[in-house]
């Protein structure tokens, strides 16, 4: 079944000059192995297009069952450069979880 | 084994001073530090600060202090904070004054000065500094006749000083955020200045407080409709010892500490979590556990420290010409549709008048102004909007370029697609304030702590 991220993980974004980093978690500890299986850095790259510009790097914190995901040259500019209504990427975050992905119904339920 | 309780009473310059002045009144910290210094923050009080001398620090902490400083200082709660932006003395001078005022005689404020180091930058040219920026943006000498401000980054020393000669109040420039709060642990625990795992504890124990509400249930995804009494948020508390911290909040007063709401921070402007640089210590938190240990309380473990970097991140600002944003609501029927023709009509009109830009922005509040190209696009959904906001904003070298936007905003009210509605008044066209960050070796920063005390 396609599901949007955001139904099995929360997370935050913020903001140095024009890179996003946006932290992902799984809303339960059994989706952590999903997210790190479908939500890889190839695939947040197509999600967001021309949206971030530069190079996206995962880093994987299972501790935390978390992501960190950095996004460079994804602010436009960067808070003083941008023309964005929102140049600090306060709403990347959901942006992110608004990802859909495709997932076998009994590994969510 | 001691402790120490340290609460983060400001997430920014701008933020409610509710928190601060609550958990001062009703909780046993010892300290609290405020920070009020975000990227662009030091840019703009530079700026104020050409305009006016007497200017370029957050004055909204002075207001904090007469709500509270007199209790603080009474209950022996020490405060620090990076409020002095780009006028320190500016600032310590005004605190004094209204210290003396509520009677505070013998209060000693501590301050630190020397991290604005923009009058250098000819003499570190010479002595080889190159200021690469850090981001692969560019030539240096493309801006260094446009500097306005350049500020390093610096830890703990100077604060931890300031503390040692008995400050009951620390006032910094750009200290990092999360120094303020480490020098505290340092003072208190008696942490040395190579206790790499401690120091890389006080450092995310401030990482966790430094942004204020967003530590403690504010802008939490995981539930924000669960988070009690967001009217009355609470700012989040650390209490550190030796080898782990646990985060928690004042009494009575709204929020939530659960593991959710920490981890949505720990990991928060971090990048590589297993080498997070601060100028005090290089972080790791790759194995990190944040575990409820109660009501409102979270166990921070397993936090690595190691050696800290050999440089300094220093951060200029430039003048990097001007922008200006114009909007225009539209109603149903049709918004979008009309909205979509009445940016044609704008943009003919700025071709018309040779517009220069360096670029030009259409954007629709309501449709995509936020999520952008990952917005949603059906046709069919977007045909029956009840409204929609037209937004233009252009980038431009000079002034008078982004002044050609200003006057074509309004008339498209009369002269336009129907039920256009202009509103907020004229758009201001606005400096564009560069960020120039890069490396710089500690020798070429000299920082000096200094005591005032109260008459």
């Amino acid at each position: 079944m396609r599901i949007y991220l955001n139904q099995i993980a929360h997370g935050r974004s913020g903001d140095k000059g024009d890179t996003s980093n946006v932290c992902v978690f799984a809303r339960k500890p059994e989706y952590y192995g999903i997210i790190a299986r479908e939500v890889t850095a190839e695939r947040v790259k197509e999600h967001f297009g021309d949206m971030v510009q530069g190079e996206i790097i995962r880093y994987d914190v299972p501790t935390l069952q978390g992501f960190n995901f950095v996004m460079k040259h994804a602010l436009g500019g960067g808070a003083t450069h941008s023309l964005r209504l929102d140049s600090l990427g306060k709403s990347m975050g959901s942006a992110f979880l608004r990802m859909q992905i495709d997932v076998p119904e009994e590994e969510i339920k | 084994m001691g402790k120490v309780k340290i609460g983060g009473g400001q997430g920014f310059w701008g933020d409610s001073n509710d928190a601060a002045v609550h958990m001062v009144r009703h909780s046993d910290i010892n300290y609290m530090a405020c920070d009020y210094l975000a990227e662009l923050t030091m840019s703009i009080m530079a700026r104020q600060k050409l305009k006016n001398p007497k200017a370029g620090y957050a004055r909204d902490f002075i207001g904090m202090m007469k709500e509270c400083g007199k209790e603080a200082y009474e209950k022996n709660i020490r405060v620090l904070t990076n409020a002095g932006g780009m006028n320190i003395e500016g600032l310590v001078e005004a605190l004094a004054a209204q210290a003396s005022e509520q009677g505070l005689a013998g209060m000693k404020i501590g301050y630190v000065t020397g991290d604005e180091i923009s009058a250098r930058i000819p003499q570190l040219l010479k002595e080889g500094v190159t200021f690469d920026n850090m981001d692969d943006a560019g030539d240096f000498g493309d801006i260094k006749d446009k500097v306005f401000n350049a500020n390093v980054y610096f830890g703990h020393e100077p604060t931890l000083d300031c503390l040692k000669q008995g400050a009951d109040m620390v006032i910094t420039g750009r200290s990092t955020d999360s120094a303020l709060f480490l020098a505290p642990c340092m003072h208190e625990l008696g942490w040395a200045a190579d206790d790499w795992d401690n120091l890389a504890r006080g450092i995310m124990a401030g990482h966790l407080l430094e942004c204020g509400g967003q530590g403690a249930g504010g802008n939490f995804d995981y539930g924000w409709r669960d988070v009690p009494r967001m009217d009355e948020l609470g700012f989040p508390i650390a209490e550190v010892g030796d080898n782990e911290f646990v985060i928690t909040k004042a009494p009575d007063c709204g929020g939530i500490i659960c593991e959710q709401s920490c981890k949505e921070q720990f990991l928060y402007e971090v990048h590589d979590p297993a080498c997070y640089l601060t100028p005090d210590v290089t972080v790791d938190i790759s194995q990190a556990t944040l575990t409820q240990a109660g009501e409102n309380r979270v166990r921070v473990g397993n936090i690595r420290g190691r050696e800290k970097p050999e440089m300094l991140k220093l951060s200029l600002g430039y003048h990097a010409g001007y922008k200006v944003a114009g909007m225009l609501s539209f109603a149903w029927p049709d918004a979008y549709e009309k909205a979509q023709y009445a940016a044609d009509i704008i943009l003919k009109k700025l071709k018309r008048r040779n517009l220069s830009a360096e670029e030009i922005r259409v954007d629709y509040i309501g449709v995509n102004a936020l999520h952008l190209g990952v917005a949603e696009t059906d046709p069919e959904k977007l045909k029956d909007l009840n409204e929609v906001v037209l937004r233009i904003a252009i980038r431009t070298l000079t002034k008078e370029e982004a002044y050609k936007l200003v006057p074509e905003i309004a008339p498209l009210q009369l002269n336009g697609p129907p039920g256009a509605s202009f509103f907020g008044g004229r758009a201001k066209v606005q400096e564009v304030l560069g960020l120039w960050p890069c490396l710089i070796p500690r020798d070429a920063v000299n920082l000096e702590s200094h005591i005032l005390t109260v008459k």
